[in-house]
C-alpha cells in the first residue's frame, strides 16, 4: 500500500531575522497521514521552530532566512495562503493564552470556524463536538482568562479541533497545566488518535505520557532530526537519549536497569500498565 | 449538565444575565450608545444634558449595573472639571468684554466659567452614555451590533480586538503592579513625585509585554486563518454565526425608532429653531444671581 504523506520536509533550514545561527539545518522528515508523531528534543533544540514550519507562521508571519521545502499534503507551505493552511493544519500553542483572540470561549472556537468558511448551519454542531470532546461545553459563556490552566489548554485545543484540520500540532500542551489537566489533555489525544481522522503531531518534554500513543518519535537536537523511530525502538538506545539531554519513560529506565544486571530480557515497556505486566512476569520467573 | 450563569462580565464591569437590557438586540443598545454620546452634540441647556445624565444613571439602575461601580470614575469626573474650570480661570479671553465678579478673593469672569460649566455637562453626559454602554454590553454584544450595521468584518474585529487589548493592558498593568508590592513596594507610604516616578518605571514592562502580546496575537490570527479581508478558505461568502444567534424584535425597532425620533426632533429643533441654546437656562439665571454678575 502506498503511503500518503501528510508532512514533507526536505533539506528545510531556517534562521530567524538577526539570529546569527541557524535554528534547523537541513531538516528531512515525512509524517505519514493519520499517523500519531512525537517530537522530543532539550530546550531550544529547534521543535517548534520546525513546527510553526509545518504551520506555515515561517515563513508567512516570522521573518528570516530560508532554504529547502516544507510541503502539507503535497502543497508547498510557503505558497499557501492562511486559511488554507488554517483548514488544513491546527496548531494548539503551548501557552494558551497566546491563541486565545476572543472574550468568550464560544466566540474562542467559533473564531477560527468563520474564518475558514464552514457554513452557519454547521458551527453549532461543531461548537458543540469540540467542546464535548474536551469537556469544556459547560464553560462557553465564560471569557476564557478567568478558567484554570487545564481549561484553558483544553479550550485551545477544542478551538483547533472544532476547525477539523487534517493535521493537529500540540506543542508541549501539558507543559502549563496540573497532572489532572494532563491526563486530560493525553485521553483527548488518545480519543483523537482512535478515531483516526487525524495526523497528530506533538511535541512534548513529558514522553512518559504520550509514547504509548506514537506511531513514531522524533528526534530534534541543535537543530537537526537525529532520530526518527517508533517508540519501542526509539527507547532502547538508552545511552543514544542521554547524550541528547531526552529523558525516557521512568518505566522504561528502570527494565533497561534490570535488563542491563541480566534480570530481565523482554521487551521495554512504555507505560505503567505495561511495566506493572511485566513486573508480575518477572515476579513469575517468566521474564528473566 | 451546564452550570446557572448569573453575571456577565462586560468590559468595563459585571452585570447579572437577568438584566432588561439583554431583552434588546444588541444593536438596539449601540444605537442608544449613540443616542447618548451624540445628542449632547446639538444641546448647549446644561439642564437637558443634566437631564441625559440622569437617564444614563436611570438606565444603569433599571440594567441592574451596580452603581458602587460608577465610583471609579469619579476622580476622572473631578479632573476634566479641575482642567476645565483652571482653563476657564486662567485664560478667560478678552477681559474687556466679559463680565467681572469676586470669590473667595479672586476675580473670576461669568461668560467662560458658564460656559466651562455647560461645555462639561455636555461632556459628562456623552461620557455616562459610554459608561452605561461599556458597563452593560460585552465584546460579543459589540460584535454583533457592528456586524448588524453591516460594518465590514475587518474593522469591527480590529475594534473589538483593540477594546479587548486595552482590557488585558489594564490587567498587565495590574499584576506588574502586585508583583512589585509583593516585593515589598510599598505604595501608601510613597509621596505624589516618587509615584509619579513609578508609573514611569511601568512604562517599561508594560512596553515589552503589550509587544510581545502583539507578537502572539498576531501569530494566533494567522493560525486560526484570519486574513484582513475576511474572505474564508472556501472564497465565498463569510459566516455570520454570531449576528445570527439573536434577533431583532418589535421592541428592538420600537426602541431605535423612539430613539431616532428623540434625536431627528433634538436636531431639527437646534438647527432649525435654535433651541437648546444656553440662553434659556434656569441655571445661568441662577448662576448670575449667585454670583451677583
Amino acid at each position: 500500500m502506498t503511503v500518503r504523506w501528510a508532512v514533507e520536509v526536505e533539506d528545510f533550514s531556517w534562521r530567524y531575522q538577526q539570529a546569527r545561527e541557524f535554528a534547523l539545518r537541513d531538516v528531512n522528515l515525512k509524517i505519514p497521514e493519520g499517523s500519531f508523531t512525537l517530537v522530543v528534543g532539550p530546550n531550544e533544540s529547534g521543535k517548534t521552530t520546525l513546527m510553526l514550519a509545518i504551520k506555515g507562521l515561517i515563513p508567512h508571519s516570522l521573518p528570516g532566512t530560508l532554504r529547502g521545502t516544507v510541503r502539507v499534503f503535497g502543497q508547498p507551505v510557503e505558497h499557501t495562503s492562511a486559511p488554507v493552511l488554517a483548514k488544513r493544519v491546527g496548531y494548539v500553542f503551548g501557552d494558551p493564552e497566546a491563541q486565545f483572540t476572543a472574550l468568550t470561549v464560544e466566540e474562542e472556537i467559533l473564531f477560527g470556524l468563520e474564518n475558514i468558511g464552514v457554513p452557519e448551519e454547521e458551527i453549532g454542531e461543531r461548537i458543540r463536538w469540540a467542546s464535548e470532546l474536551t469537556m469544556v461545553a459547560d464553560l462557553l459563556d465564560k471569557p476564557p482568562y478567568d478558567i484554570s490552566g487545564g481549561q484553558k489548554q483544553r479550550v485551545a485545543i477544542a478551538s483547533v479541533l472544532a476547525m477539523r484540520p487534517d493535521i493537529l500540532i500540540l506543542d508541549e500542551p501539558t507543559s502549563m497545566i496540573d497532572p489532572l489537566g494532563k491526563d486530560q489533555v493525553v485521553q483527548i489525544c488518545a480519543e483523537l488518535k482512535a478515531t483516526g481522522s487525524m495526523t497528530i503531531i506533538v511535541v512534548e518534554h513529558n514522553v512518559e505520557a504520550f509514547a504509548h500513543l506514537a506511531d513514531q518519535v522524533v528526534l530534534v537536537y541543535r537543530g537537526q532530526v537525529v532520530r526518527v523511530a517508533p517508540p519501542r525502538e526509539f527507547f532502547e538506545d538508552l545511552e543514544f537519549l542521554a547524550q541528547h539531554d531526552v529523558s525516557p519513560p521512568q518505566v522504561t529506565t528502570l527494565f533497561a536497569l534490570l535488563r542491563e544486571r541480566g534480570l530481565y530480557n523482554g521487551a521495554l515497556p512504555l507505560t505503567d500498565d505495561e511495566g506493572i505486566a511485566a513486573g508480575w512476569q518477572l515476579l513469575a520467573g517468566e521474564g528473566s | 449538565m451546564p452550570k446557572a450563569e448569573i453575571a456577565k462580565k462586560t468590559l468595563l464591569g459585571v452585570v447579572p444575565v437577568d438584566s432588561p437590557f439583554y431583552r434588546f438586540h444588541p444593536a438596539t443598545r449601540l444605537m442608544l450608545l449613540v443616542f447618548l454620546s451624540v445628542t449632547p452634540l446639538f444641546v448647549d441647556l446644561p439642564e437637558i444634558n443634566l437631564a441625559l445624565i440622569a437617564v444614563a444613571l436611570f438606565l444603569l439602575r433599571w440594567g441592574k449595573v451596580q452603581l458602587g461601580q460608577i465610583k471609579r470614575y469619579l476622580p476622572l469626573l473631578f479632573t476634566v472639571a479641575l482642567f476645565m474650570f483652571t482653563v476657564a480661570y486662567l485664560a478667560p479671553g478678552d477681559r474687556a468684554t466679559l463680565t467681572p465678579f469676586k470669590l473667595l478673593g479672586l476675580t473670576f469672569y461669568l461668560e467662560p466659567i458658564w460656559w466651562a460649566f455647560v461645555s462639561y455637562c455636555r461632556l459628562i453626559a456623552m461620557l455616562f452614555g459610554a459608561i452605561l454602554y461599556f458597563s452593560t454590553n460585552r465584546e460579543r454584544d459589540l460584535l454583533v451590533a457592528l456586524r448588524t450595521i453591516r460594518l465590514p468584518f475587518a474593522a469591527s474585529y480590529v475594534l473589538a480586538l483593540s477594546l479587548r487589548s486595552a482590557g488585558m493592558f489594564m490587567e498587565d498593568f495590574a499584576t506588574i503592579r502586585e508583583a512589585q508590592q509583593a516585593r515589598g513596594l510599598d505604595l501608601e507610604s510613597m509621596s505624589i513625585a516618587d509615584k509619579v516616578k513609578l508609573y514611569t518605571m511601568y512604562a517599561v514592562p508594560l512596553f515589552a509585554v503589550a509587544l510581545r502580546r502583539a507578537d502572539e496575537i498576531s501569530n494566533a490570527l494567522f493560525a486560526r486563518g484570519y486574513t484582513l479581508s475576511a474572505r474564508p478558505a472556501t472564497g465565498g461568502k463569510r459566516s455570520d454565526y454570531l449576528r445570527k444567534q439573536y434577533r431583532v424584535l418589535a421592541r428592538d425597532w420600537i426602541a431605535i425608532a423612539a430613539m431616532g425620533l428623540a434625536f431627528g426632533a433634538v436636531v431639527a429643533l437646534r438647527i432649525g429653531w435654535g433651541a437648546f441654546t444656553d440662553d434659556a437656562s434656569l441655571l445661568k439665571a441662577l448662576f448670575r444671581w449667585v454670583v451677583g454678575a
